[in-house]
């Protein structure tokens, strides 16, 4: 975008707003994402500046992460959020598509909006509930199942992430799939294909990008979730041994941030730091809704047709 | 094996996940409703100081009800703004990333900003007031996109004809889309209340204690919530989980609640509003 | 000889009876003209030729519809098999979001019917027989979407082609381009009946009689009149076809 086009588009919009002052208000009220988006970054990072100025790279890159001994190594609990979150993307990815599939190609139309409803009830359900229902089913289950002696595992808290980022990716792929034009389905089907051909070969190369960016979409809730996550993970900032073990306790950021802000005193080391863990999420999931809306808007162009 | 056959082995393994997670659902409403036996009507109405829930649900509510006090008029008039007045395709496209971007802000980074901006720049401290700003921050989207889908589905005639009218264009917007979108914009306000009315990381440092003396009598004074007060109970106190099952029954059912509402205006509207799909 | 014949051919969509006792006969190798106002159930009646309207919620049918003979709504009939012998050709064009080649190739590929270097041939001798390989032959990978709406069309009538089918159903294929690219459409119509018996819906009466050697005339779900094109425009037998012909309603 130029600066020209810039300009004359911001010229644009306040000789119009001296038309109407209701357009002022409004237009107001829209940029208010932005500035709002603008002061969180300014405020998190600037918060969280004195820890990285104080740490630089030893806050992502350390070991340890011990607030008592003023150590602020955040290695162990990077991992175990993107632990966590894979771990939770490989259940939900085959349960959210395969559902998201199932709804659009096979249920009949008069199911389909039950079903969808029933989803959308599952997103609802606040994550301190999921986190509730965790404590009392979920982590006695595993330790029963595993023969472990607690069932606040990674595991845990995987299987909690992933019943919750289904219903993303069932929504947005759910809508990609739907909007797939009818045309293509059609001339698929008279040339003779049969309706699992059509969805192979035809739907889903089309819908290829959206189910991307449903899928960005679900790892940014995952990596996001707090508290679900903390009331069942066991918090103990220690990468697994080995690494791939989600029966070991893991401390995932939005964990330590939620826990320990609490007794952090005001700017001191320990709050910068946390701000430092805030400001890292702030900008891995700015990356990842940005990467899935880019993703999306790509697509839009190749796909289209020739009006 | 013929593709006839294919067809029926995979469709009927996709059914497998669908299945999977409506056996989800309705195991964790099992789950819940087997605590069922805990609660009794009295508690709703008995002061937390005597083992009842009463301050937390009213406080839950006065911060619902505030949040949508910010975030549904600012909410509104920007879904307004971006379909119906926005120049430039890319403006737009800006400010509709923006408004992406901040629905995927982790709810703990809200909180972080809450707390740095509301509770300590702003001095309001740990009160009604800054919880009402912040849980705003996050209903903001949902509010935004459910409007412009409500907003993009009245058909443009109805404005067209009261612009050939002579009415001004707010005038023909007041007039005809927004009393048509109504419904669809209302629906968006719920659910974007059901999403906050469990938000716990977003108030943790900006709004909620654990008790305190009756309701709140201004803004600037804490306030008690259901979702928090589970929340803190089961992880810093270290109470078992069975002895919030109350609060957790409570708080899923005022969720529940105001998502069938929203659900129930949509379908039943889509209805009566012929010229929806 | 009657390559397609429908027999007392009922259709309903829920409670709408679209199709009311249809009896036609098409002959093979031929240009079949079904001709009528809209929402007379033109689409509908080719659509059942090739069993498409299965794909509508609500659909009833009952009669018969014969290909070569057989019906093609007894059970156990391979549908799939049904639709590569009857192809169809959209009234607006919809090729796929893929390559020119890819387009012509979907359907030998989904039906097996050729791989490799025999898959390249075949796509070649359909492209051919839709008058467009000249103009494609050296951008075969290009997206579908770089040719304009005529190009489009045809590469979709090649895309039919491909699968070797006796049968060609258009429906109104003409209706969305201009002048030039319908006058070389119609000229490919006339082309492809040497090889194929094609049925083509219309409502423009002219393309009809321009196009066509037999003519069916269908009003309200009904069919009125059918014959030689030349006679049935000249001298209708029925009165309603003589109106709709001189155009008292349309």
């Amino acid at each position: 975008m130029s600066k020209k086009s810039i300009r004359k588009t911001i010229l644009h919009i306040f000789s119009r707003i001296k038309e109407q002052p209701i357009e002022l208000v409004l237009f107001l009220c829209a940029s208010f994402s932005i500035v709002i988006l603008f002061l969180l970054l300014l405020f998190v990072a600037s918060e969280g500046a004195l820890a990285f100025s104080n740490f630089g790279l030893e806050l992502l890159i350390g070991q340890v992460w011990d607030t008592n001994a003023g150590l602020y190594g955040a290695f162990p609990l990077i991992f175990s959020s993107v632990m966590v979150s894979i771990g939770a993307l490989a259940i939900a990815i085959p349960l959210g598509l395969g559902t998201s599939i199932f709804i659009t190609e096979v249920v009949p139309f008069s199911i389909r909006d039950v079903i969808k409803s029933i989803i959308e009830l599952l997103a609802s359900i606040p994550s301190v509930i999921y986190g509730f229902i965790g404590i009392i089913f979920l982590v006695p289950a595993i330790a029963s199942v595993f023969g472990i002696t607690s069932g606040y595992t990674a595991l845990a808290a995987s299987l909690l992430l992933a019943i919750m980022a289904v219903p993303t990716i069932v929504g947005v792929s759910g809508e990609t799939l739907s909007a797939v034009p009818k045309d293509y389905k059609e001339a698929s089907l008279a040339l003779g294909a049969t309706k699992l051909q059509t969805l192979r070969h035809v739907i889903l190369p089309i819908a290829k990008s959206g189910i991307l960016a449903s899928v960005m979409l679900g790892f940014g809730r995952a990596v996001g979730e707090t508290v679900a996550v903390l009331m069942v993970a066991g918090n103990r900032a220690q990468v697994p041994m080995p690494p791939w073990n989600f029966l070991d306790p893991v401390y995932p950021i939005t964990s330590v941030i939620a826990m320990q802000m609490g007794e952090a005193s005001l700017y001191s080391a320990e709050y910068s730091a946390l701000f430092g863990l805030g400001l890292i999420l702030f900008i891995f999931t700015f990356i990842v809704n940005t990467t899935a809306d880019i993703v999306v808007r790509r697509d839009g162009k190749i796909g289209g047709r020739k009006k | 094996m013929t593709e006839t056959t294919k067809e029926r082995v995979v469709f009927f393994a996709l059914g497998v996940p669908m299945v999977m997670c409506l056996i989800a659902f309705f195991w964790i409403l099992a789950i819940l409703s087997s605590g069922a036996g805990t609660l009794n009507l009295s508690m709703l109405t008995t002061s937390a100081l005597q083992g009842g829930l009463f301050e937390m649900i009213v406080g839950t509510i006065y911060l619902l009800l505030g949040a949508a006090g910010v975030a549904g008029p600012i909410g509104v008039l920007a879904a307004v703004y971006l379909v119906e007045y926005a120049p430039s395709g890319k403006i737009t496209r800006i400010i509709d990333q923006a408004v992406n971007n901040l629905a995927g802000v982790p709810s703990i980074v809200i909180g972080l900003f809450g707390f740095a901006f509301f509770t300590t720049q702003l001095g309001l401290g740990r009160s009604l007031a800054a919880g009402w700003l912040t849980l705003s921050l996050m209903m903001l989207p949902i509010v935004i996109r459910g409007t412009e889908e409500a907003l993009k589905m009245v058909p443009p005639s109805f404005q067209e004809a009261s612009l050939a009218l002579g009415t001004t264009k707010w005038r023909a917007i007041t007039a005809t889309t927004l009393p048509s979108a109504a419904p669809g914009i209302v629906t968006s306000v719920i659910l974007g209340i059901a999403r906050v009315a469990g938000e716990t990381a977003a108030i943790l440092f900006t709004s909620c204690v654990l008790i305190t003396r009756g309701l709140p009598k201004s803004p600037f004074e804490p306030v008690m919530a259901l979702a928090y007060n589970m929340f803190v109970r089961i992880v810093a106190i270290g109470d078992p989980a069975e002895s919030v099952f109350g609060i957790a029954l409570v708080l899923f059912l005022i969720v529940a609640v105001f998502a069938i509402i929203a659900i129930v205006i949509r379908t039943y509207y889509r209805k009566r509003q012929p010229w929806l799909r | 000889m009657a390559k397609v014949e429908t027999k007392n051919l009922n259709l309903w969509f829920k409670d709408n009876h679209v199709l009311k006792d249809v009896n036609l006969t098409i002959k093979e190798n031929a240009v079949t003209a079904v001709m009528g106002p809209s929402g007379c159930g033109k689409s509908t009646l080719i659509r059942a030729m090739n069993r498409m309207n299965d794909v509508i919620s609500g659909c009833r049918v009952t009669g018969e519809v014969y290909v070569d003979g057989k019906n093609v709504y007894e059970d156990g009939t391979n549908v799939y098999d049904l639709r590569r012998r009857v192809g169809m050709v959209f009234q607006r064009p919809n090729p796929f979001p893929k390559s020119i080649f890819e387009n012509v190739a979907f359907g030998p590929k989904i039906h097996k019917i050729a791989n490799g270097k025999k898959l390249e041939e075949v796509v070649e001798k359909s492209l051919r027989g839709a008058a467009l390989w000249d103009e494609v032959k050296d951008r075969l990978n290009d997206t579908a979407f770089s040719l304009s709406g005529g190009q489009q069309q045809r590469l979709c009538i090649a895309r039919a082609l491909a699968v070797e089918p006796e049968v060609i159903l258009m429906d109104e294929p003409c209706s969305a381009l201009d002048p030039a690219s319908t006058a070389r459409i119609e000229m490919l119509i006339r082309e492809l009946s040497e090889k194929y018996t094609v049925i083509i819906v219309t409502h423009n009466l002219q393309q009809a009689a321009r196009v066509s050697d037999f003519t069916a005339f269908l009003y309200v779900g009904e069919l009125i009149e059918y014959g030689e094109t030349e006679k049935l425009f000249e001298d209708p037998k029925s009165e309603l076809t003589e109106k709709y012909i001189t155009g008292k309603f349309g």
